[in-house]
């Protein structure tokens, strides 16, 4: 039997606001006899209490004060399980409390509050974290043996890990091998430099905790963090704990410029990687006159429609060439918008300074014409002419790159069950979508390939984990996860090393990696009771789930980012986590006291995210919005594990309406686990089938994307949800 | 019209300063800076795309290398550190250098400007207008003199110019209130123009 033990915290005005005596025995009712209050609760004194009644035995404890947002370091205990329930942000602060029934409100809301967490700690279970079978592999081992895995491989060495590095081709060096100089690198950045790559090979081989496998592919992948198992086309078989794949990228196509840029018309039209092996081979001498065509199908949509961040860098280096080679000779760069972020300017300004001459023109191609001296026209819109470069011995197109990455799209959203047809016709389309190559080949479930968001870039939320990909333990580095640079590839593949190690660390844990970092709980599946529905193995957005040939899930829970999109998708309800589960939640919205309908007090639940929605709620909160008192918030971990039968069971229970708030979602997406936000609106579109059976107005559920930044708009959001509820009217089921 | 590197290599090497202009970028902040835009044709952002370009005849012809007031605002300001007005009277030297006239009044009045300095060592605020204005014939100066009444006026009231200035022995043409060591002067005002000549030779 768990011993529990509440602390209600009268500080920050909680103990003004609230009537303390009431509150306790809620919590008695609920099956907290022992309960505590504390002045200041994140006071020395009362810390210590707290800690002392754990080592005394303890293992569940209720906080009543503030945010689990807030304080951590003071309220992290170990040895029990803590739950902290939010009285300050979620109650005093957001509720108004300016006559006696605004007060009564406000009481009733911290009551449901401390209900509602009573009965999740009932529920909780203290995490096992989840052990492999076997020894934990360690090894990193990184696919591409370019700048960025060169580094990787080399920064992971450095760090302690063993690493295999594998590279298709005979030599290391990728596009740095291809290379003539680097731009200027170092101030006063006046000079060319060495590429710098014999030191860096001479570094790899001459580290014990490197293995390198040349002219080597990856045949077949299997396994999960913590416990690859790769073959390689040599025969080689490699254990590793993470894969690094750093395959680069290729030159956009130059046939289909054809076309815009008159490429193929004449050899004296090359593109910059052409020209980059020209000046490797010693071949421009002679060149008097030279331009070079920015933009060659970047930036326009029939082509590549991103900017690749490094050809107009390219381009000032390599017009460096034609200058220490001759420097009389015309240099002309014909851009669209010179780009050169951070250092790359000083190369810009070197060029210039060697009087490289700079030409602005519009979105129209120059036209190239000639076939052993070329003339361009463009328009010049600096100038405001039309104008013509005569004469010129080479015209250089500087053409964007593409990664070396088979592109693999997932379903948008699941179509199974009603219709087959539309299923099957999606599945065609995605298939028609991807290409029938792979680096990796994984035996995943979901595919071979790591999945990939626009122009077949692997991707998993860009922007607050860069070099994560949607398959846990696998990260991209360089350019194949972005257009980059050489310089920022180097530091690219660093930060892959140190990803890796810790998903590494995190499988021998047996805890999460980004974002859940630490998390130490997992699915479980109740199996006997599986259908072989397959929702699970599809929704997951990190491909954990694999099948067996009866389509039983087979759970890699080191592949796993907790986020429970699973345990939403789930129909039969089998798949729970120890402190996170349907029956818990459900139970939760059960707990929720629901006044008679001549009470005029309407009750609504908001499933909230806890990445983003709720750290906006409090921040709300925290700036003095108020809100109806009549919302009680329940934070789930991605709106993804929203399971439909949480709406059945509030709207069954009498409570007037449902409101979900989670992240952004389409192409540009927040969502922390990539594809729940939008799962989560595919599956609400789908209740009012539950609606129309209970008989209810489509009205009472609300899908609403809240960012981290929406503060403002929070309050905003539930009082006009109020105002439809009241317009609606009260739920029938009240009372039954 | 076609990309010539002729003319910009003449302005690199022979105009002071000109090599310069090399780092421009076209961000266009002597322009939007300049308090004479307005009457400019071409801003100086222009005459660089122009030197570029190869247009001799057009910049060294343009009354616009002329203007220049020397309020140095362009130079503060630019982000690639290009002393703008340095160019600009580079530029009008070597126009002049070059026979071409691109400013005839401003050219005028300099030409008076400057023999004042050279032949007494300093400027004498009565005297410079009066010579530049009978620089062109008693009836045509009297002319130009009536019509810049409201400038005299202006500078009347900002007390920049007063009567008794214009009453012997305060006035004297041609002027005879030399400074001490005039010959120095003349010495080293001639050495920089041989070395500024050799440059644009």
């Amino acid at each position: 039997m768990a011993k529990k033990i509440a602390y209600l915290c009268k500080g920050c005005g909680l103990g003004e606001a609230l009537d303390f005596d009431a509150l306790t025995d809620v919590l008695g009712e609920n099956g907290i006899k022992e309960v505590k209050d504390a002045e200041v609760l994140c006071s020395p004194e009362a810390l210590a209490m707290i800690k002392a009644d754990i080592d005394g035995g303890a293992d569940k404890v209720l906080l009543g004060a503030c945010s689990a947002r807030v304080k951590t370091d003071e309220f992290g205990f170990d040895g029990a399980v803590i739950e902290r329930c939010s009285l300050r942000e979620q109650v005093v602060w957001c509720s108004p409390a300016d006559d006696d029934t605004q007060k009564e409100d406000r009481q009733m809301l911290a009551e449901d509050y401390l209900r509602m967490s009573a009965v999740k700690l009932d529920k909780c279970e203290k995490p096992v974290p989840f052990q492999l079978e076997g020894e934990v592999a360690k090894a990193v081992l990184v696919v591409g043996g370019g700048p960025a895995g060169m580094n990787a491989a080399l920064a992971a060495a450095e760090a302690g890990s063993q690493v295999f590095l594998v590279e298709k081709e005979a030599v290391l060096g990728g596009f740095q091998a291809k290379m003539y100089k680097l731009g200027p690198q170092t101030p006063p950045y006046r000079e060319l430099e060495d590429t710098g790559l014999d030191a860096l090979i001479a570094k790899i081989n001459g580290n014990e905790a490197i293995k390198v496998f040349t002219g080597a592919s990856v045949d077949k992948t299997e396994g999960a963090p913590g416990n690859f198992t790769v073959a390689l086309s040599n025969g080689e078989t490699l254990r590793a704990g993470a894969i690094i794949q750093a395959t680069g990228w290729v030159p956009y196509d130059p046939e289909k410029l054809a076309g815009d840029l008159a490429y193929g018309s004449s050899p004296k039209i090359v593109t910059n990687v052409q020209f980059e092996q020209m000046a490797k081979e010693g071949k421009l001498a002679g060149i008097n006159s030279i331009a070079f065509v920015q933009c060659a199908g970047s930036r326009d949509a029939n082509h590549l429609p991103y900017c690749s961040a490094f050809c107009c860098l390219v381009s000032c280096k390599q017009s460096m060439f034609v200058k220490e080679i001759n420097p009389e000779a015309s240099v002309y760069v014909v851009y669209k918008d010179i780009r050169t972020p951070s250092q790359s300017e000083e190369v810009y300004r070197e060029a210039q300074r060697q009087g490289v001459i700079f030409i602005r023109r519009d979105e129209t191609y120059p036209t190239i014409s000639g076939s052993d001296k070329l003339t361009l026209k463009t328009k010049d819109v600096l100038l405001g002419e039309d104008v013509s470069l005569e004469e010129l011995d080479l015209v250089v197109l500087a053409t964007g790159m593409k990664p070396n990455n088979p592109v693999m799209v997932e379903a948008p959203l699941v179509a199974f069950g009603e219709d087959q047809d539309a299923a099957k016709a999606l599945a065609e389309q995605i298939k028609a979508a991807n290409d029938d190559w792979s680096i990796l080949n994984l035996q995943y479930r979901q595919g071979p390939n790591l999945p990939s968001l626009k122009y077949g870039m692997p991707d998993s939320h860009f922007i607050c984990f860069p070099y994560e990909s949607r398959r846990t333990g696998i990260y991209t580095a360089g350019t194949v996860r972005r257009p980059m640079r050489l310089t920022q590839a180097k530091d690219d593949g660093i930060g892959a090393a140190m990803k890796a190690i810790q998903a590494i660390r995190a499988a021998e844990a047996g805890c999460a990696v980004h974002p859940r970092s630490g998390d130490e709980s997992y699915p479980e599946f109740a199996m006997q009771r599986c259908t072989q529905c397959k929702r699970c193995t599809e929704e997951c957005p990190f491909g954990t789930i694999n099948e067996d040939e009866k389509a039983n899930p087979l759970p890699n829970p080191t592949r796993c980012r907790r986020c429970g999109v699973c345990m939403g998708a789930c129909p039969e309800r089998i798949i729970s986590f120890k402190n996170y589960s349907v029956d818990m939640i459900g139970s939760m919205i059960k707990g929720i006291n629901v006044p008679e309908e001549d009470e005029e007090k309407p009750r609504v639940i908001c499933l909230a995210c806890e990445n983003d929605a709720l750290p906006a709620i409090d921040m709300a909160a925290a700036k003095g919005y108020k809100w109806s008192p009549y919302v009680r918030f329940i934070p789930v971990r991605c709106l993804g594990s929203v399971n439909l039968v949480w709406i059945a069971d509030a709207l069954s229970s009498g409570i007037d309406g449902v409101m979900l708030f989670g992240c952004r979602r389409g192409d540009d997406y927040q969502c922390h686990f990539i594809k729940g936000s939008e799962l989560a609106n595919v599956r609400m579109s789908k209740v009012s089938e539950t609606l129309t059976r209970l008989v209810l107005e489509a009205e009472r559920v609300q899908v609403s994307e809240v960012g981290i930044t929406d503060a403002d708009k929070v309050a905003e959001l539930i009082n006009g949800f109020m105002e439809t509820i009241e317009n609606v009217g009260p739920n029938p089921y009240k009372g039954f | 019209m076609d990309y010539k590197q002729d003319f910009a290599k003449e302005v690199y090497e022979k105009v002071d300063s000109g090599a310069e202009i090399k780092v421009c970028m076209q961000c266009g902040v002597c322009a939007s800076t300049c308090p004479l835009r307005e009457h400019m044709k071409y801003s100086p952002r222009k005459i660089w795309t122009l030197i570029r370009a190869g247009r001799r005849q057009e910049v060294l012809t343009s009354p616009d290398i002329m203007l220049c007031t020397s309020c140095y605002t362009c130079k503060v300001r630019c982000p690639r550190g290009i002393p703008v007005i340095d160019v600009m009277h580079g530029l009008a030297s070597y126009a002049l250098s070059q026979g071409i006239t691109p400013r005839e009044e401003t050219a005028k009045f300099g030409s008076v400007f400057w023999a004042g300095i050279y032949g007494t060592g300093r400027v004498d605020e009565a005297i410079v207008p009066i010579q530049y204005c009978l620089k062109d014939g008693l009836v045509a100066g009297l002319k130009k003199s009536l019509g810049m009444m409201d400038i005299g006026l202006s500078l009347m009231k900002a007390k920049r110019l007063k009567p008794k200035m214009f009453i012997p022995p305060n006035i004297a043409i041609p002027p005879s209130h030399k400074i001490k060591g005039i010959k120095e002067l003349q010495r080293m005002l001639d050495k920089a123009k041989a070395l500024g000549a050799r440059k644009e030779g």
